[in-house]
């Protein structure tokens, strides 16, 4: 499972990336959202996935899953949240302001 | 002795305050103060039983890095001449700028350089050798471009700094070598362990780095184009730094180095030959000047490759004469450049072809070229100094005896005596160029800007005492050798060098045939000189190392800006890729070579249907996201993604992830369709196929390399994890079931904090981005 | 007393968020800014102090014991950089009335800029690896709330490409965290070092230490990962500029010297030879970027990579002497950088342009800038006496007492050409016929603005001519950075 899981996240960094190496913006974000997805699913997956209950002290359960990834992985997201908000209102204020959302027009040159 | 190096450096912070009230008197009698009081003070130690002393001062010791000052006969012999020549030169520019300069600037520099030259000669620490010697480069830079209003004087600093810089730090190289080799940063100390550097494999890096700290410095062929640039400076400050003294640390260097290098064979081939091929090309391009300080200049590159070539052969003759020379040539070529500064002051003019006939009118300052001329000619004449050491040069290129005759060296050896005899001719020409076109012939007086009349007497002092010097030293040559140029000598060699100087050796002495040789065809050349003037079309005709200098300036500025510009386009997409194929190969080649490729499958979980098909739905979607062309249908699908994962969180037993990230997901998805609404439509494909496919290349390359790296580091679980605390003391020290969120709130409290840290910039920043009005400009 | 080790990061947090309560009120949050700045550097003075006479403190955040809880650790190499930041702190804060429109002033600049030395002291001190992550953030999302500052609309153009490579490289930083927890079981660094000397298959974990290099590399601006750096520096505010460039790039060769030298020690001759090869080509790349461009201010964006290539040199060669002249070169250059930005955020200021083809003979009216200017250029090529030349010195003898040749030989012209670089600034702006002053009327502010320029410069002059008094200090620290088992002692105490 930890293969697979592995696997999937690649390709989630593999999407991301395609997408991340456009031009448009809109899709770069996107881009930005499927790494980030992919990141946190290695995370998770570097703990031993299924391993037991949840992380939730409970009578009588002995084993769970490691329980560090998934505090990580919770600040993670949290922040990763916060900087794809933050990104999406710079990109809509930058093709408002310089009126395109194409990066390739928003080269500019040295002297502004 | 420390009093005597920084005395320049106290005296020129003070300047600036006293230059606010100088009104009445000029900043010059100040400044001229300073060498005085040093040259007494130094004058003091020249006697017959010198003894060299050292004085140190702790600065870094931890570095060992410290003011050792040692003062032996080599450094004596400058240090006299730095404040000597000094206050002969401070005193000459006081009638020679105007009290409208910018004379505070002007004797800053001034006394800068000073300082820094005392601090070069009298350093005994290579570091702290190093330091003044770049600051001499410096003060020279910014005494070039004093008066930057012109464009020349900007262009001469500029080359003047790069090469010279370029010199100090080979020489930075060098030093730093020989500190590793030997362990000690005195060069005494150094010259004691020679053997260390001798026989270092890296011997021959250091000797090159070394000499070529000492030629660019000693604008020795080829570095020498800086030189004739540098007399954009006021002409005091040619006279001093471009010809008695800074032009001289170069050789000074070598000098100090020479006990421990004049052994080595190469050695003397590379700096016998570098110094005499400086000597005849300076001649040689001497002689075509129009500018009476490009004539001085060439001269000076010529006279300085005619020193270092004897430091080169390294003998007891060719150490004493080098060591004379620097005196001798000290004294004329500085009387020369006054007198350039003389003619230019009272004329306007220093294009010699206008300028002829001035006996008449500045009859004292033609007395005085005549004997700098004639002495720098060589013509033997008893009360001229220049011709005792061009007469021990000579006289030095027929006796190598120390030297082999086999191979390089010995071909070197044989061809320095026709090239000493063929430099010095030009010399004669160029000598003769200058006094008889300046001075005789016929006056163009409507040519003029000025109405030329004999300077005042002030500005004439100071040439007057340095002809005075050519003519003693002439006169009596044995007063200055014994308490004097001896020990220098004997400090260069390492042993005691004694030479009695005298006039007359016979009729039959070769160098004195050498000497009426030179004579004879300097005569020659001189009057038939428009007969072969046009050699210059062939040499260097267009093979001028200035070419070389400016092409390499400006190819740098505009290969550097082709370079950039190439890759640094602005362009997103063009970053990415390069930053992600760099960290793909290396990282790939660097698993590939460590073998940390790794795959165990002994510790998995087992594959499960939903897990499958939440995955594969993954997939989908995640591809979709490329393909789709349609805004919401792309924004959806990143949702169905982030829905995914929270399904696979689910399944994974992570029931707090799974609940977070539904929301998010939904948060987030909501924002991308707010935002969508203000962003163009998406459009098809623009790119070339060669980028979507170097695109896809990377991009699956780098997945691949994620999903490689997770498994070798999941097959790799080498030690327990630290989880099992957490799990243990969650209930009993956290106070609380839910293990991730007592992790959150309690164990790794710190991390949520800032967390919500993050957020709370992220909603100042956005609340800024849509508050503040854009410009459409920036300032 | 281990509490006060939280204080360098507490301190501004509580400023910051005080700021944006009161972001209104300019002139009242600019003097309690300068006020709290100031604050900042004498108690960080104070702890430096403390930590330099008494040897590190360790605070195990939530009193939870290393290596469960977070622990910070206020070692000497942490608590010099955190020393550094604060002073360049208060020069920026007394700098930024100067640069800054009101708006800016008024939309958060200060709780920005106290979030930011927030966010890189927490980096300098933290010594848990995710905790490092966190830091990061903080500290880059205050600089996306700086970079965007203002609106302008390159700014805006240029913070884009700036918030991308930054989110991305934060991605991998967190995946590569993961790896390593996978394998060594832990995120607490001192115990990660402990296990790491206890693996004895290292390909799995070089490769990790890799991805950490380039994770750090991007921040750091390592050859070829500084693509992304020069323009988006100079589109905002100098002060801004200032901040980053003294900054921001120095807590990515802090995370590399602190990662290479503590964790990833085992492979050096693999890893280590690799960053000399990029050391050499940051410098050389850097310096051609240096010359390539007649935009002053691109100008110094450029001179920050190859620093960081004589930085990253020093941990190639990877021998006391080398690492001394990295944490000389590290402290130099964040002083230097910073005040070169605030000295060319004044001459461009006075001069109306940036383009150095349409300056000329500005040292006639505004004299103080370009000598300062000057001592500036001197001071960044290394020049004795001044505090570059003390690193670049520990960095050559450091190199070929290691037969290093060719990085001390790249390292030599590239000092040249970083010379050139900017004393093309001083000939072709500062020299030159005197000219009808382009702005009589920016006088007093631009010569306001040079103030804080001239302090950190005579501080950089201090530096190099009283090395005497740093570098035992700076010296001890690389001592103790070649033996790892004294901050894993010191951490885990057992």
């Amino acid at each position: 499972m930890e293969i697979l899981m592995a696997v999937l996240a690649g390709i989630l960094f593999t999407t991301g990336i395609y997408n991340l190496l456009q031009k448009q913006l809109l899709r770069i974000i996107i881009g930005t959202g499927l790494i980030s997805h992919g990141a946190h699913l290695f995370i998770l997956t570097m703990g031993e996935l299924k391993r037991g209950a949840p992380p939730i002290l409970t009578e009588g359960v002995e084993g769970y899953t490691d329980p560090l990834p998934q505090a990580l992985i919770l600040t993670s997201i949290v922040i990763s949240f916060g900087v794809t908000s933050l990104l999406l209102v710079l990109a809509y204020r930058a093709a408002q302001v310089n009126g395109t959302d194409n990066m390739e027009q928003l080269r500019g040159n040295d002297y502004e | 002795m420390i009093w005597a190096v920084f005395l320049p450096f106290i005296l020129a912070v003070f300047i600036p305050f006293f230059d606010k009230w100088r009104q009445r008197i000029h900043t010059g009698f100040i400044v001229t103060v300073a060498p005085i009081l040093i040259f007494i003070y130094f004058a003091r130690f020249i006697g017959t039983n010198f003894e060299p002393i050292t004085r140190s001062y702790s600065w870094i010791p931890s570095l060992d890095i410290n003011l050792v000052f040692h003062l032996d006969g080599l450094s004596l012999l400058f240090v006299l001449l730095i404040s000597g020549i000094g206050a002969l030169v401070a005193f000459y520019s006081i009638y020679y700028l105007d009290k409208s300069e910018q004379l505070g600037h002007f004797y800053v520099y001034f006394l800068l350089f000073m300082g820094s030259m005392l601090g070069v000669v009298l350093s005994d620490n290579v570091f702290v050798l190093y330091s003044f010697w770049e600051f001499t480069s410096l003060s020279s830079f910014l005494l070039i471009g004093f008066w930057n209003f012109k464009k020349e004087s900007r262009y001469g600093a500029l080359k003047s700094m790069l090469i010279t810089v370029f010199g100090g730090l080979s020489l930075l190289g060098a030093l730093v070598f020989m500190t590793i080799l030997t362990d000690t940063t005195s060069i005494q100390e150094m010259i004691s362990q020679h053997q260390l550097i001798l026989n270092s494999e890296y011997f021959p890096i250091i000797l090159t780095l070394l000499l070529l700290g000492a030629f660019t410095k000693s604008a020795q062929f080829p570095f020498h184009i800086w030189l004739p640039d540098a007399m954009e400076a006021p002409t005091p400050v040619s006279a001093y730094l471009h010809s008695a003294t800074m032009v001289k640390a170069g050789i000074y260097l070598i000098a100090r180095y020479s006990p421990m290098m004049s052994s080595n064979d190469w050695f003397f081939i590379i700096v016998s030959s570098v110094g005499i091929v400086t000597l005849c090309w300076g001649s040689y391009m001497a002689v075509r000047q129009t500018d009476l300080k490009g004539i001085l200049a060439f001269s000076t590159i010529s006279q300085l490759g005619m020193i270092m070539s004897m430091l080169g052969f390294g003998t007891k003759v060719a150490v004493f004469a080098a060591v004379f020379h620097i005196l001798n040539h000290a004294t004329f070529k500085g009387s020369l450049f006054m007198v350039a500064g003389i003619v230019d002051h009272e004329t306007g003019t220093r294009d010699i072809r206008k300028l002829g006939g001035l006996m008449t009118f500045l009859p004292i300052t033609a007395t005085l070229a005549l004997f700098g001329t004639f002495s720098m000619a060589g013509v033997p004449l008893p009360f001229l100094n220049g011709f005792y050491s061009k007469e021990l040069f000579f006289d030095a290129t027929l006796h190598l005896d120390e030297i082999a005759n086999m191979g390089l060296v010995g071909f070197v050896k044989a061809t320095l005596p026709y090239l000493a005899v063929f430099g010095s001719i030009f010399t004669f020409v160029y000598s003769m160029y200058f006094f008889f076109g300046t001075f005789r012939g016929k006056a163009h007086l409507d040519s003029l800007p000025k109405k030329p009349h004999e300077a005042p007497i002030g500005m004439l002092i100071s040439p007057i005492v340095l002809v005075l010097g050519v003519i003693v030293i002439g006169l009596f040559p044995n007063m200055v050798n014994e308490p004097f140029i001896a020990h220098a000598a004997s400090a260069i060699k390492g042993m005691e060098v004694e030479k009695h100087v005298s006039f007359w050796h016979g009729p039959l002495y070769p160098p004195l045939i050498m000497s009426i040789t030179v004579l004879v065809f300097g005569t020659v050349l001189y009057l038939a000189r428009k007969q072969w003037a046009p050699a210059y079309r062939f040499i260097p005709g267009v093979l001028s190392m200035n070419k070389v200098y400016d092409g390499a300036v400006d190819r740098l500025e505009t290969y550097s800006t082709s370079i950039t510009k190439g890759y640094m386009n602005g362009s997103l997409g063009r970053y990415v890729r390069l930053v992600l194929s760099a960290i793909l190969i290396v990282t790939f080649a660097f698993m590939a070579v460590t073998g940390g490729f790794t795959m165990d499958f002994s510790n998995l979980a087992p594959l499960s249907l939903p897990e499958i098909l939440v995955a594969i739905t993954m997939v989908i979607a995640a591809v979709a996201t490329i393909l789709t062309n349609n805004r919401i249908t792309a924004i959806l699908i990143l949702g169905v993604v982030g829905y995914g994962l929270s399904m696979l969180f689910v399944l994974f037993r992570a029931p707090d992830l799974a609940l977070t990230q539904l929301i998010i997901e939904t948060v987030t998805v909501a924002l991308f369709l707010l935002v969508f609404y203000h962003l163009p439509k998406l459009r098809k494909k623009e790119e070339a196929t060669s980028t979507r496919v170097l695109n896809l290349i990377i991009s699956i390359g780098f997945g691949a390399l994620m999903t490689m790296i997770a498994i070798s580091s999941h097959s790799s679980k080498w030690f327990d994890s630290i989880s099992s605390y957490f799990l243990e003391k969650s209930h009993s020290l956290g106070g609380g079931d839910n293990v991730v969120n007592v992790i959150l709130v309690d164990f790794r409290g710190l991390d949520t904090l800032f967390e919500i840290v993050v957020l709370g910039i992220a909603a100042m920043a956005i609340y800024g981005l849509i508050k503040l009005p854009g410009k459409k400009e920036d300032n | 007393m281990s509490n006060l080790v939280a204080l360098p990061i507490i301190l501004p947090l509580i400023a910051g968020i005080l700021m944006a309560f009161i972001h209104k009120r300019t002139k009242v949050v600019r003097t309690l800014s300068q006020v709290f700045a100031v604050l900042h550097f004498l108690m960080v003075g104070f702890i430096f102090l403390q930590v330099k006479n008494n040897g590190s403190i360790i605070l195990e955040t939530g009193d939870w014991a290393a290596p469960y809880g977070i622990i910070l650790v206020g070692d000497l190499l942490s608590m010099t950089l955190v020393l550094t930041t604060s002073v360049i702190g208060v020069a920026s804060v007394f700098f930024a009335p100067q640069s800054l429109s009101k708006q800016q002033e008024e939309f958060y600049f200060y709780s920005f800029f106290f979030l930011l030395i927030a966010g890189v002291s927490g980096a300098f001190l933290t010594g848990d690896l995710f905790n490092l992550f966190v830091f990061f953030e903080v500290l880059l999302m205050a600089s996306y709330g700086l970079i965007v500052l203002g609106n302008g609309k390159v700014q805006l153009r240029e913070s884009i490409k700036y918030v991308l490579i930054n989110l991305f490289s934060s991605m991998l930083f967190v995946t590569t965290i993961s790896f390593l927890y996978s394998v060594v079981g832990t995120v607490n660094m001192a115990q990660i070092a402990e296990r790491v000397r206890e693996v004895e298959q290292q390909g799995i974990l070089t490769t990790i230490g890799i991805m950490f290099f380039f994770v750090f590399a991007t921040k750091a601006a390592v050859f070829p990962l500084y693509y992304w750096l020069p323009r988006p520096y100079i589109s905002p505010n100098p002060v801004v500029s200032a901040l980053f460039g003294a900054l921001l790039t120095k807590v990515g060769v802090y995370s590399i010297l602190r990662t290479f030298t503590l964790m990833f020690n085992q492979d050096v001759q693999l890893t280590h030879t690799l960053f000399i090869y990029l050391a050499a080509l940051t410098m050389l790349f850097g310096v051609i970027g240096a010359l390539s461009t007649n935009n002053v201010k691109l100008v110094i964006a450029y001179n920050i990579i190859p620093a960081v290539g004589f930085m990253l040199m020093g941990i190639g060669i990877f021998t006391e002497t080398a690492i001394s002249g990295t944490i000389y070169y590290l402290v130099h250059d964040m002083i230097i950088k910073a005040a070169l930005f605030f000295l060319v955020g004044a001459l461009v200021y006075v001069a109306g342009t940036s383009d150095l083809r349409k300056m000329g003979g500005l040292i006639h009216h505004h004299p103080l800038l370009a000598w300062l200017f000057f001592i500036a250029s001197l001071v960044l090529a290394g020049i004795p006496p001044f505090s570059g030349f003390i690193g670049k010195l520990l960095l050559l003898q450091g190199g070929l007492s290691q037969d290093e040749l060719m990085i001390v030989i790249v390292a030599l012209i590239s000092s040249l050409l970083i010379l050139f670089s900017m004393i093309r600034i001083f000939i072709r702006g500062f020299w030159g016929e005197k000219q009808e002053d382009p702005h009589p009327e920016r006088k007093w502010r631009g010569l306001k603005m040079t103030f804080p320029a001239g302090v950190l410069l005579a501080l950089s002059i201090l530096l190099g001519v009283g090395a005497e008094w740093f570098y035992p200090t700076i010296q001890s620290i690389s001592e103790y950075l070649m033996d790892p088992q004294l901050y894993i002692d010191s951490v885990l105490k057992e």
